[in-house]
């Protein structure tokens, strides 16, 4: 269903392409123009519309789901419950303990927008993820990165925040050694990598789907005849790492929740 | 009646967060480890000019102090 539309968007791309190549693809290729105008509206692109559309298509979800709620739910609001239900259960109460549900709300509206934008990258006719701009992962980090932070000094105080944090029950020759590394894995690897391990998939999940579409018209059109039906193992492997490229929307979408909901109850937590 | 239920277990799922936190906070560890301790043999090297020696004496230091922190962080 998804992959014809690629092939005819392809083919209209492939049709133009020999003063400008599509293949390989390159980084040029999530650098979306301005949608209206250049000099007025230079932040409304393509990604741009595609968050809003996220957030309007979730809140379009949780709201006709919860409208009148049931004793007996309906199926849209048992959707909506195991979502949430998930989000609180399986993450926020395993990570953080009984305490975790008061940050089930957030955590189930991170893992719904990262579900909604991730999936974007496969469905047709968005076909990328906001993701996999580095940009939307450092905000969403960032968030994440104050928010931990701030509740282990709310909780514990700056300096016993920093006591907890940094140092391990360890003697103290060892410790000289240890609290450099516990001070950049913290503070310095934590939010970088949450933000990296989100943006690096859904970065190379894309160009991997554009390398196996546009490379089986690059084949196709090939010189040398015996080449052309090679296009069509290109074709086959766009499509089964389509699948792939599903299943890791998916799992980083939860690794990121599970990751923000352990620093923060980290954070809390009275002792490592 | 209710006794003969056998006893529920959402453990799958909760081990499966579980698992993923701990094999990053394990990366981090190792990979931080290295970094900082590499990085502070190389400013090392830069000063005495000792030729690369002290970046790999403190990648090796920093890798066990990874190693160290991971066994008493997630092992006990």
């Amino acid at each position: 269903m998804m992959i014809p539309q690629v092939l005819v968007n392809a083919a209209g791309v492939l049709a133009d392409s020999d003063s400008d190549n599509h293949f390989p693809p390159s980084v040029k290729d999530f650098y979306f123009p301005a949608l209206f105008n250049q000099s007025l509206y230079p932040w409304l692109t393509k990604f741009t519309l595609l968050v809003w559309l996220a957030v309007a298509l979730i809140l379009i979800f949780f709201w006709s789901g919860n409208r009148s709620p049931k004793m007996v739910p309906t199926k849209w609001q048992w959707m909506t419950e195991s979502l949430y239900g998930f989000a609180r259960n399986n993450i926020a109460v395993e990570m953080i303990g009984a305490e975790g549900v008061r940050f089930a709300p957030y955590f189930t509206t991170l893992l719904s927008f990262l579900l909604v934008t991730n999936l974007f990258g496969v469905v047709w006719p968005i076909l990328i993820s906001p993701n996999s701009h580095i940009a939307f992962p450092i905000i969403l980090a960032v968030i994440s990165y104050v928010m931990f932070n701030y509740l282990g000094i709310k909780r514990h105080g700056f300096w016993k925040y920093m006591k907890i944090s940094l140092i391990p029950p360890a003697p103290w020759f060892i410790l000289i050694i240890l609290i450099p590394i516990e001070f950049a894995s913290t503070f310095l690897i934590r939010p970088f990598t949450l933000a990296l391990r989100l943006f690096a998939n859904m970065f190379a999940g894309h160009i991997i789907l554009l390398v196996f579409t546009l490379g089986g018209f690059a084949l196709l059109g090939a010189n040398a005849v015996a080449i052309r039906p090679l296009s069509i193992v290109s074709w086959a492997m766009a499509i089964a790492l389509t699948f792939l490229e599903t299943l890791v929307a998916v799992l980083q979408a939860y690794v990121f929740v599970v990751l923000t909901s352990s620093y923060v109850g980290g954070a809390l937590a009275e002792e490592h | 009646m209710t006794g003969d239920r056998p006893p529920q277990s959402p453990r799958d799922d909760d081990e499966a967060a579980a698992g993923v936190n701990q094999g990053w906070t394990a990366v981090s560890y190792l990979i931080g480890g290295i970094a900082v301790w590499g990085f502070v043999g190389w400013l090392v090297d830069r000063w005495w000019h000792t030729g690369g020696i002290a970046t790999a004496v403190g990648a090796i230091v920093g890798a066990a102090g990874g190693v160290y922190l991971i066994a008493r962080r997630l092992g006990a």
